[in-house]
């Protein structure tokens, strides 16, 4: 199964522009509500119709705005779950996952999706008298009736609470290895986006800003709105210094922070950049324990503290005169003592930093990130 | 303490409700007593004048509600889904019968469809066709008076259904017609049953503008409101007139009572 996606419309003010490919793989939609991800979903699914673009399901076109082809919805073979399930309420479970099959095997068919999502025990019950994450498994196997290979997901387990999420999350995995599903899945949960994607796409205001693999998108974000959307807590404002090969000396404050050069693009000597470090990356140090030959090291003073149980964000005023945010762990925190001391030394490793473009407009790390259409 | 208010209502109120109630109770027991203790009330009830307005009556209401169904259903449907400018304007034309006094409606058809009318005179000079004072001005007749229930109450019952369980019965594979088959007509069936119940009621009832659209002939254009009405101007019509409205209220009766039966056993309860 492969997914050619391209396409570009206007709703009122809103204008969405967009364009990437997916092959077998649950690709995930991030992004805040208003985005542009169900909106995705809906232009696949043939419910709205894009002015400019064009959309090829397994090597068939269902649409092309440059010949007028525009398949309906029920000639697009496709499974869609919508964020509020939508199950038809005066169907059986049985009724409404039987809904979108044909042919001759079908009872039997039937019972093997039921048995799939568990959902045997529940063939004669209403919708309305299962639990929500039934519903959901209910939802989920009406779609899968359909045998399609393509399978879209709106914020899915959104309305589930957080032990039936991670349950479904898990099958939701399990069922793509065993029914070799392509997956395009919505969600702006961060968490959920990680766990569950192969690949990610980062929407933001109608635009598809990044679409990279999972780790890609998250350790280098294509820019700085990518970089806060999946969660960044430190982007510091820097200038390079000096370029060398594979590395970039970046001032930032009156520090200068070693980082490895961006792929894809050569910043140069002065250019203005963001350079990216996630809270959790950066490591506390015992002020005397410094080591002047090592770089990266920066002072800070503790400003803020919130301990959230398991870890704690602190919040440093530091030498590169912004602000850092920490994230450590509730083990380190106690035996490097950090409530009794407030100033540290902070290292930002090298590694650990990612150098972007202030530019939106600047080309990202790669060519499937554009997001403008030609 | 609440609840015990609810079940002891004030003395006042206790009061008003049983005078409310016997207003409406009270004309059915006259209606009995007058009916039962005249001995001319059965050979009304089973005269031909009678029983041709019976037949009269419940085909002609019966085919103008499948009219309003046929025709009503589609129009509704597309009511609820369209968008355009004038909308409101459109919908309130239809709803207008239903505030329309008979008469009006019954001189409102004539200028239409009678012999002189704005469509009847070119009907009557080129093809010879009279709808005026016909059984067909009955059917009419009962059709403008009866179906903006129907659509009204159709309309009320689509705009009901979340157009996401079309969409995504759209995404299963359903057209247009089976997501509004499997769709849209079950989970909207309690109003449309509701509508034409109103509809069928109001075709049956139908007096003012059958009167003066479809004149008062018996067999033809004589339906059982109208032969009551023959019957109560005539010097001892009284009794046939009660004989007449029993029969009619009998009627009226077991045939609502079996469509609700038909339709809460056909009917989604979602």
């Amino acid at each position: 199964m492969t997914l050619e996606f391209g396409a570009r419309t206007t709703l009122g003010d809103f204008s969405y522009d967009a364009r990437f490919e997916a092959g077998n793989e649950i690709v995930v939609l991030f992004g805040h509500s208003g985005a542009g991800k169900s909106l995705t979903l809906q232009i696949v699914a043939g419910l709205l119709r894009p002015t400019h673009g064009r959309i090829v399901i397994s090597g068939e076109p269902v649409f092309d705005s440059g010949t007028g082809l525009n398949l309906p919805p029920q000639q697009r073979r496709l499974g869609y779950v919508v964020q509020d399930l939508a199950l038809f309420p005066h169907m059986t479970v049985a009724e409404n996952v039987a809904f979108g099959m044909a042919g001759a095997d079908r009872d039997r068919r039937l019972g093997e999706v039921l048995d799939l999502m568990h959902l045997a025990p529940f063939h004669d019950r209403k919708p309305r008298s299962l639990s929500g994450g039934q519903q959901q498994r209910a939802a989920l196997a009406r779609a899968l009736a359909r045998e399609s290979s393509l399978l879209l997901l709106d914020e899915p387990f959104s309305a589930l609470d957080e032990s039936l999420r991670v349950e479904l999350r898990r099958e939701l995995i399990r069922l793509r290895s065993e029914l070799d599903l392509s997956v395009i899945f919505v969600t702006h949960d961060l968490r959920e986006a990680h766990l569950v994607a192969d690949r990610l796409a980062v929407f933001d205001a109608g635009r598809l800003l990044q679409f990279e693999g999972r780790e890609k998108v998250f350790r280098q974000p294509a820019n700085r709105r990518v970089a806060e959307l999946t969660g960044v807590a430190n982007i510091l404002r820097g200038r390079v210094a000096a370029a060398r090969e594979g590395e970039l000396v970046v001032e930032a404050g009156g520090e200068r922070l070693r980082a490895p050069a961006p792929s894809g693009w050569q910043p140069a000597e002065g250019e203005a950049i963001d350079l990216a470090i996630r809270a959790e990356r950066v490591n506390l140090r015992r002020l005397e324990a410094d080591d002047p030959g090592q770089p990266n090291l920066v002072r800070g003073t503790i400003r803020e503290e919130l301990a959230y149980g398991a870890t704690h964000t602190l919040r440093f005023e530091s030498a590169v005169g912004q602000p850092v945010e920490v994230e450590i762990a509730a083990r380190p925190y106690e035996v490097l003592g950090v409530a009794g001391q407030r100033s540290w030394t902070l290292e930002l490793p090298p590694e650990d930093l990612h150098v972007m473009p202030v530019s939106p407009e600047a080309p990202s790390s790669a060519p499937s990130a554009s997001a403008t259409t030609a | 303490m609440t609840a015990l208010r609810a079940r002891a209502p004030h003395l006042g109120l206790g009061l008003l409700i049983a005078v409310f109630a016997l207003f409406f109770l009270l004309p059915f027991a006259g209606l009995l007593e007058r009916g039962l203790g005249d001995g001319g009330a059965w050979d009304a009830i089973t005269s031909d004048t009678a029983l041709d307005a019976l037949v009269l009556s419940l085909w002609t209401s019966a085919l103008s509600l499948v009219i309003a169904v046929v025709a009503g259903t589609p129009v509704a449907y597309w009511l609820t889904h369209a968008r355009f400018p004038g909308k409101g304007a459109v919908e309130a034309l239809i709803d207008l019968p239903i505030v329309l006094p008979p008469t009006i409606a019954g001189v409102a058809l004539l200028t239409a469809f009678g012999r002189r009318g704005l469509l009847g005179t070119p009907l009557d000079e080129w093809f010879g066709v009279t709808l005026g004072f016909s059984t067909v001005a009955v059917i009419m007749a009962q059709l403008f008076v009866g179906a903006p229930f129907y659509v009204r109450a159709a309309r009320a019952g689509f705009a009901s259904v979340d157009g996401q369980y079309e969409r995504v019965a759209h995404t299963l594979g359903a057209s247009r017609l089976r997501a509004f088959g499997r769709i849209v007509l079950p989970l909207s069936w309690p109003s449309l049953a509701a509508g034409a119940a109103l509809c069928w009621a109001r075709a049956l009832g139908e007096l003012g503008a059958t009167l003066i659209f479809a004149g008062n002939l018996q067999g033809e254009t004589q339906t059982m409101p109208l032969a009551i009405l023959s019957a109560f101007e005539r010097a001892d019509g009284l009794t046939a007139a009660v004989a007449l409205a029993i029969l009619l209220l009998a009627v009226a009766l077991v045939a609502l009572a079996a469509f609700w039966l038909l339709s809460s056993r056909n009917g989604a309860t979602p």
